[in-house]
């Protein structure tokens, strides 16, 4: 009697479970065979976190190895509108961490957007206070943000990067290939509380950062040359300056000072007249420091001897309809003197003896018309027109530095080459590159351009530039102890509203080398519209002067006496 | 036999599933010696920054002037010192020892 029953229930059960089995049967074959395709894409978004990766930007040093750009690690701040409950009330507690006004922060939090940056690349500091308050909806990630911890030192050369760390200015631009670290985007498995598991491979996940440059620039004497120029600009109220430090046997540049400074730490609020690289992208008419290479060109040709008699027509001298003058009613003099003397009508002589021809190919060849080809952005090629477009009066005028113009850069090369015993060597920056385990990937050696003057021309022109300072308008570039070589210059600036030759605004400059019997430095001060005294063997000498001195000391170079005492004790 | 092939089955399912929890405790292990590199090189960097700014030659001539009272050697209060035997050059290193990249003999004038 009770088999009945027993088996009917028996019957249901198995109903049961077999409905059961079936629908788990169904629902295994829609996840596992039906739906797969899709739900394996979502698995996947749950376990696995695609994270991109940029490795730090190459870090900028001198040639000793201190650093002037690097990259570090800062938090950047982004908010989560969407999943904010009350965003006045994050505004609220945001503004003072981040110094953001809350109106500006409140209305940023109210946009209807699931993403939205609040503050990027802030201090450390206040990247902690945020994560202290742990605010929802408010997140903090690291990215890397470019220092440059010396703050205006070198800033016109370094020039900086973006807030996306790509190079805008200077060598940041230039060598952006170089500097930039290799992005790389990762897959990550994820575990249920969301922290990473299994990385695949270690290394793989670890973006190469950038290569590091190293500079010919000496921190040292770029901070000696930087003070000394703010100084000076500040003293003759100029507009700008610019002073270059080179090493004449192989073109390295040691220091590259512009006035006025920048700090690339913030470059927001400055336009790019700022930051613009005045020693290659601004040219001026040189005037007197011309007379140098001009008077190397007529030895080399022996159009004249250091000896040679040229006579300075009392100061006055007609040329195309227009008189050149002299500073002082000079009369005969040896072609060494009108060097010394800085003759406007000796220079002219001595360019009319050449030829148009033969100085235009000497000029050329002393650089001038053509990019150094430095390794920085923005050089200009300054204006040297050829003979054919030259006017009645522009032989004579050139000879004396005018119709031409030049950058700073420009002319020291010309300078450097006379110091180098008449070999021009290319101007350069960067020395070395190297990747992040500090292999050289790319080595710059000191390259020969080409010989201008032989080396009796080059020897010659120095004696006669020592005497410059020794006996002539250099005298204020004279450093007790060494033998300086130099020429000074002092250019009027053409008028813009006139067209003509101003007669208040001039170019001071000072370009020379030291110890003239074996140059360690060549340099040249250039002041821009210096008010009141505008020579530049009174503006500009007195600052190679004390630029010299300071670098000399440091570089550890014997003055000439010490040498002869060392060398008359060795003899006994 | 078979009790021994039971155990050593067994065995090998322990030795299977420790070894998994032991990749999954190593992979955690890795990640966080990873964090903590991340740390310690991000502070290494900024240390490596404050260092830098601290040693600007700026604020050194800053610090040494206005907080020590120093002045710059004056004329002739700097004397080079040599050893015995050691002749001061005036001239810098010989041009052989000088690496020059190529020569360019574009626009040469004469040699």
């Amino acid at each position: 009697m009770t088999a009945g029953p027993s088996r009917g229930r028996r019957y249901v059960m198995l109903l049961l479970l077999l409905c059961g089995f079936c629908i788990v049967l169904f629902r295994l074959v829609t996840l596992q065979v039906l739906q797969a395709a899709e739900l394996t894409v979502k698995a996947d978004r749950q376990h696995q976190k695609t994270v991109s990766f940029e490795g730090a930007r190459g870090m900028v040093s001198d040639r000793h190895g201190k650093v002037l750009a690097m990259n570090v690690e800062v938090p950047s701040v982004f908010g989560v509108p969407t999943s904010l409950e009350s965003p006045s009330t994050v505004a609220r507690h945001l503004s003072p961490v981040l110094n953001i006004r809350r109106e500006e922060l409140d209305k940023k939090l109210r946009q209807d957007k699931s993403f939205v940056w609040l503050a990027r690349k802030v201090e450390p500091e206040q990247g902690r206070r945020l994560q202290q308050l742990s605010l929802d909806g408010i997140g903090v990630v690291m990215e890397g943000r470019r220092f440059y911890p010396k703050g205006p030192l070198l800033a016109h050369v370094l020039g900086f990067s973006g807030m996306d760390g790509q190079g805008l200015e200077g060598l940041e631009r230039l060598y952006d290939s170089h500097l930039h670290g290799e992005k790389r985007v990762t897959v990550l498995q994820r575990d249920a509380l969301g922290r990473t598991v299994f990385p695949k491979d270690v290394a793989e996940q670890t973006p190469t950062p950038g290569h590091a440059l190293t500079l010919t620039i000496d921190e040292v004497i770029q901070y000696i040359a930087e003070k000394e120029l703010e100084e000076a600009v500040t003293h003759s109220r100029a507009k700008s300056g610019t002073i270059i430090v080179m090493e004449p046997q192989t073109g390295a540049v040691l220091a590259m000072a512009v006035s006025p400074r920048f700090d690339p730490n913030v470059v927001t609020a400055l336009t790019p007249d700022r930051w613009r690289n005045r020693a290659l992208t601004d040219t001026y008419e040189p005037g007197s420091t011309m007379k140098a290479m001009v008077a190397a060109a007529a030895l080399e040709e022996k159009v004249m001897t250091p000896g040679s008699m040229v006579f300075g027509e009392n100061g006055q001298m007609v040329v195309a309809n227009t008189t050149i003058h002299d500073h002082d009613k000079l009369g005969w003099m040896t072609f060494s003197e009108v060097i010394q003397k800085s003759s406007n009508i000796g220079a002219a002589k001595t360019g009319m003896a050449l030829g148009d021809q033969r100085l235009y190919r000497y000029l050329q060849a002393f650089g001038f018309g053509h990019r150094t080809e430095i390794d920085l952005p923005g050089e200009v090629s300054g204006l040297l027109k050829a003979p054919k477009e030259w006017g009645r009066r522009s032989l004579a005028s050139i000879s004396m530095g005018q119709e031409v113009g030049v950058t700073p850069l420009q002319m020291v090369s010309a300078v450097a080459t006379l110091a180098n015993g008449g070999v021009m060597m290319k101007p350069y920056v960067v020395s070395e590159v190297r990747d992040q385990k500090g292999r050289v990937l790319k080595e710059v050696l000191p390259q020969v351009k080409r010989r201008v003057v032989s080396p009796e021309t080059a020897r010659a022109m120095t004696t006669m530039l020592e005497g410059v300072v020794t006996n002539g308008t250099g005298a204020k570039a004279a450093i007790p102890g060494f033998r300086v070589a130099g020429k000074t210059g002092t250019a009027q600036k053409v008028d813009s509203r006139t067209g003509a030759y101003s007669s208040t605004q001039f170019v001071g400059s000072f370009v020379g080398y030291v110890p003239a019997e074996s140059p360690r430095l060549a340099m040249i001060v250039v002041l821009d519209e210096p008010q009141g005294e505008s020579w530049g063997g009174v503006v500009a000498a007195p600052v190679f002067r004390r630029v010299g001195e300071q670098v000399l000391m440091y570089l550890g170079v014997p003055r000439e006496d010490t040498v002869k005492i060392a060398l008359a004790m060795k003899d006994h | 036999m078979k009790a021994i092939t039971l155990v050593a089955g067994v065995l090998l399912v322990f030795v299977f599933v420790w070894e998994r929890v032991d990749v999954v405790r190593l992979g955690y292990q890795i990640e966080r010696l990873k964090t903590q590199k991340i740390l310690l090189e991000r502070e290494r960097d900024q240390l490596r920054v404050k260092v830098s700014t601290l040693a600007a030659p700026e604020r050194i001539a800053k610090v040494a002037t206005e907080r020590l009272g120093l002045v710059p050697p004056q004329q002739g209060q700097v004397l080079m010192v040599h050893l015995p035997g050691e002749i001061p050059s005036l001239t810098p290193p010989p041009a052989e020892l000088i690496r020059v990249a190529r020569h360019d003999s574009i626009g040469r004038i004469r040699q």
